[in-house]
């Protein structure tokens, strides 16, 4: 497959990476100096601006597969998609970074343009955020099938009821899978004889009402109903993002912290109850004064790893119960929640795998990541022709799990007797290393 | 401030207005009034004549108009508003008022305040009531407002006679024009105006009776060619009907010309009229239980409780009842509303219910300050953030009101009045509603005041109606010191 990749930034040099290990990929972008860091892939790198038809034919527009718009200019990239389209490439993906174009391509304004998916990952990144905040004591959240089905990571602290048993011994709730446990660096999918014990993250996939009992169990923060408070580090588009929309549901207290004087002013005008304080995130007597420490979450956005990390320690020196910080760069990931971050999360790197997945997936979609990447949530069509057969009697890949049914009318968590047939949509847990072969297995095989 | 200017632009403002004379002269003639008719003949010359020759004097110096700037317009809406009371006094004169009395009803009524200095309502034709009711509605959105409709020469340089006008603090146009705005307030105003004028004569009130007060209505004036006002009329429906046109005169009518306009949400969205719904039910609920328990019926204290607070709040000063013989308790409530006065952009006077909520909440971010010293917090109005220099105009805009209304207190009780008199007589006369209490409540007069003090109360009719700076900025030498005759 050709891959041509516009913008040598952070989000291309990610791409590039992993696609050029099996596919030929061109990356164009205008600056000379972008082309060292790209001298130690196998990638041609095209000096030019990439609105120009020449630099892209240059480029091998003509026999591409797929072409990734992802420079910082979104103005840039929508052209560039749209010359590539008319110049050939069958496929445009489109990275934005305002709502405008969300909303246009939502709006189907992007299509005439032939662009085929827009992303916008500050976007997404403030979703996902905003999803684990709304589940008190959660360290991921996701949801799917219209919220039908939905996935909770919890941590097991002292507390929990759940720590110290075997997971056949929980008697949980029907509607509910544990599909993952990390412990230290080991990330496993266990089986009803496994153990939990204190310090595990555990995550949990079901039905809404079924979840709200693992809740129950799990946490005693999830047992208050009260307005949580929260408190948002840096107001740039993630933050403000997140508080708006906390804003406006009123599902919390928000305080925003924001340096500018002049951008706070804006968010203030944005957000109709939320407080906002101008100040700095790591200024500890600005955090004591405000009583920080008394809130339920704090979430870290500033566009600076060093910056967000000092922040948030300050927040758990405080007494802050849960943390929330975004990352940069691919490598802090890890190390950000050694120190006692209690989800460090990345905007590009949710956006760069989604892309990946796309465009090498096929049928399937990623649905989401867990844990950094280390497990994935896939959703699979079973193809017509396929004969229907009990879950216990199928066989899957080593470290995958089907944790949901999704039929017409309705979607289950299913145990060994559910039987699928075709027409289903299953979502589906897996490692990082299973991904392929679970796809190749439920979409491959015929009866 | 150019002179040249000023003055050019206010003679045409003075001419344009002289026709409005040719209405009562008709009216005193079609009841055979032949002194009133030549009086009001008389004041049309002086003011056709006026208004020419100072638009000669102004000549072709003043020929850009264009180029009006914010000080020359306050000068020109100030002059104009003055002259024209001058020139509107001079048919009282004629029919035997003394020039003070006769100044304080002319101002009373382009300022549509109300209060009156006649003692003997026979005493005077049905040219005079009429003239009365047509001073208030003319005042009622301004003559500004009126001429900018009618001349689209003024449509570019009127901008600023237009915001130094308006009431409120409000800067909003309903169309990219001008004088489309103008336009359409008028509109709302007549229609408004029409639909009383026959919801009273279906009522059973005559027709001479149904124009003035709808007129007067509208304005929130609140003159009535009723000795007794509204009162003397004795009906329930009357009084309903009143009051339901007062409330829409007191209203913003931009706010209700897009309501009118299909934006059904357009008045529930407006955070002053919930502001607004809101003081007058309150007050209504208050005023009620007071009357309840003074004795009066449920449907008479009802209907008297709303009617009163209605009238008072926008500035209106109609009396449905003899307030003054109210206990204490129904009177303070209604003391109070004179602080508060109508909707921004309506025809009520008063500070406005707008300054009224953008002070709260400004009391309230400084409060919330206190907690929170580092913390950003915008005043907004209907969502949108309301910038600081409009925060300071209120603040300052208040405490002037104040301020004027603390000196005209003062000097009327300084002159020999008794307390509550001169402290209503002062709100009454700088918040344009009308009658005050004790002597010069609901059924007495401003005519036995001392001389000085009806021309204090004269000037805060002025002072009130043109929202305080347009006049005290006159006040400052500076104006006076750059004054020039011509342009630079």
């Amino acid at each position: 497959m050709r891959v041509v990749i516009i913008g040598g930034g952070e989000i291309g040099f990610a791409l590039s990476q992993t696609l050029s290990r099996q596919h030929e990929v061109f990356v164009v972008d205008h600056a000379p100096e972008v082309a060292a860091r790209f001298e130690a892939l196998d990638v041609q790198f095209v000096l030019g601006s990439a609105t120009s038809p020449d630099v892209l034919a240059h480029a091998g527009i003509a026999g591409a597969d797929v072409l990734v718009a992802a420079t910082g200019l979104d103005e840039v990239n929508i052209v560039a998609c749209a010359i590539a389209r008319r110049l050939g490439a069958p496929r445009a993906y489109c990275f934005v970074s305002r709502e405008e174009f969300l909303e246009l391509h939502d709006q189907q304004g992007l299509a005439q343009f032939g662009i085929d998916r827009v992303i916008w990952p500050e976007a997404e990144l403030a979703a996902d955020i905003e999803r684990i905040i709304r589940a008190p004591g959660a360290l991921d959240a996701e949801s799917f099938a219209d919220g039908a089905i939905r996935l909770i990571e919890y941590r097991l602290d002292a507390g929990s009821t759940l720590a110290g048993h075997r997971i056949a011994d929980l008697h949980l709730p029907h509607g509910c899978l544990i599909v993952a446990v990390r412990r230290g660096d080991s990330f496993f999918i266990p089986r009803g004889a496994s153990d939990l014990a204190v310090g595990d993250r555990m995550v949990v996939m079901g039905t809404p009402e079924a979840l709200r009992e693992v809740a129950r169990r799990t946490t005693a923060l999830a047992m208050d109903g009260a307005r949580q408070r929260v408190t948002i580090i840096g107001g740039g588009d993630v933050g403000l993002r997140i508080a708006e929309r906390l804003d406006e549901t009123d599902a919390a207290a928000v305080t925003v912290i924001e340096r500018d004087p002049e951008r706070g002013e804006m968010i203030a005008g944005r957000l109709r109850r939320a407080l906002v304080l101008n100040g700095d995130g790591t200024d500890l007597e600005l955090l004591q004064a405000e009583d920080i420490g008394r809130s339920d979450v704090l979430v870290s956005v500033i566009d600076n790893d060093e910056r967000n990390l000092f922040a948030s320690l300050l927040g758990r020196q405080l007494g802050v119960r849960r943390i929330i910080t975004r990352v940069s760069k691919r490598a802090n990931l890890r190390l950000f929640e050694r120190v006692g971050i209690d989800v460090a999360i990345s905007a590009r790197a949710a956006a760069v795998a989604s892309v990946l997945h796309q465009i090498q997936g096929g049928a399937t979609r990623l649905l989401a990541l867990v844990e950094q990447g280390a497990g994935r949530i896939l959703e699979l069509e079973v193809p017509e022709g396929y004969a229907p057969r009990a879950l216990r009697d199928l066989a899957p890949p080593l470290n995958s799990i089907v944790g949901a049914i999704v039929r017409a009318s309705h979607a289950i968590v299913p145990r060994g007797t559910d039987r699928i047939e075709a027409g289903d949509r299953l979502i589906v847990f897996t490692t990082h290393e299973a991904a392929d072969r679970v796809r190749n297995y439920f979409t491959g095989v015929k009866a | 401030m150019r002179l040249a200017v000023v003055v050019h632009v206010t003679g045409t403002l003075v001419r344009l207005f002289a026709p409005a004379l040719i209405a009562p002269a008709a009216v005193a003639a079609l009841y055979d009034e032949r002194r009133d008719v030549i009086g009001f003949l008389v004041a049309f010359v002086a003011a056709a004549l006026l208004g020419t020759l100072m638009r000669r004097a102004g000549g072709p110096g003043a020929g850009d108009i264009e180029g009006i700037r914010r000080i020359d317009g306050m000068a020109i809406v100030a002059g104009t508003w003055l002259l024209i009371a001058h020139l509107g006094a001079i048919p009282y004169v004629w029919a035997g008022l003394a020039p003070i009395d006769a100044l304080f009803e002319a101002m009373s009524g382009f300022t549509t305040t109300g209060a009156t200095v006649f003692t003997d309502f026979t005493a005077f034709g049905r040219g005079i009531f009429f003239w009365r009711a047509l001073t208030q509605w003319v005042g009622g959105l301004g003559v500004v407002a009126l001429v900018v409709a009618v001349l689209p020469r003024l449509a570019i340089g009127g901008r600023e006679l237009f915001f130094a006008e308006a009431a409120g603090p409000t800067d909003e146009k309903l169309t990219p024009q001008l004088r489309q705005t103008a336009i359409a307030l008028w509109s709302v105003y007549i229609g408004l105006t029409l639909a009383e004028i026959s919801a009273l004569a279906l009522a059973g009130m005559s027709l001479f009776d149904a124009i003035c007060h709808a007129f007067t209505t509208m304005a929130a004036g609140g003159f009535s060619p009723h000795p007794r006002s509204i009162a003397g009329y004795n009906s329930a429906a009357i009084d309903w009907i009143v009051t339901v046109f007062m409330f829409a005169a007191g209203a913003n009518f931009a706010v209700q010309y897009r309501a009118a306009r299909g934006s059904r949400v357009a008045l529930v969205q407006d955070d002053e009229f919930r502001a607004y719904t809101g003081v007058v039910l309150i007050a209504t609920v208050a005023v009620f239980g007071v009357l309840l328990w003074d004795g009066l019926g449920a449907a008479g204290a009802l209907r008297h409780a709303a009617f009163q607070v209605v009238s008072i709040l926008t500035t209106t000063g109609y009396a449905s009842a003899d307030f003054q013989l109210w206990s204490d308790q129904a009177k303070i409530v209604l003391l109070l509303l004179m602080f508060i006065g109508g909707c921004a952009g309506s025809a009520a006077g008063g500070p406005k219910v707008v300054r009224h909520v953008l002070m709260a909440r400004l009391t309230l971010r400084e409060l919330r300050r206190t907690l929170h010293p580092r913390s950003v917090l915008p005043v907004k109005l209907g969502g949108r953030v309301v910038p600081e220099h409009i925060l300071r105009d209120v603040q300052v805009f208040m405490l002037f009101y104040l301020l004027a209304f603390a000196v005209g207190t003062a000097i009327v009780i300084a002159l020999g009045a008794d307390l509550v008199t001169g402290i209503t007589s002062s709100i009454a006369c700088l918040g344009n509603i009308g009658p005050g209490f004790n002597a010069v409540g609901p059924m007495a007069s401003f005519a036995d005041l001392h001389p000085i003090s009806k021309i204090v109360l004269t000037l805060q009719m002025w002072i009130g109606r043109l929202e305080v700076m347009t006049v005290l900025v006159f006040l400052r030498l500076e104006p006076w010191r750059a004054a020039r005759w011509g342009a630079a």
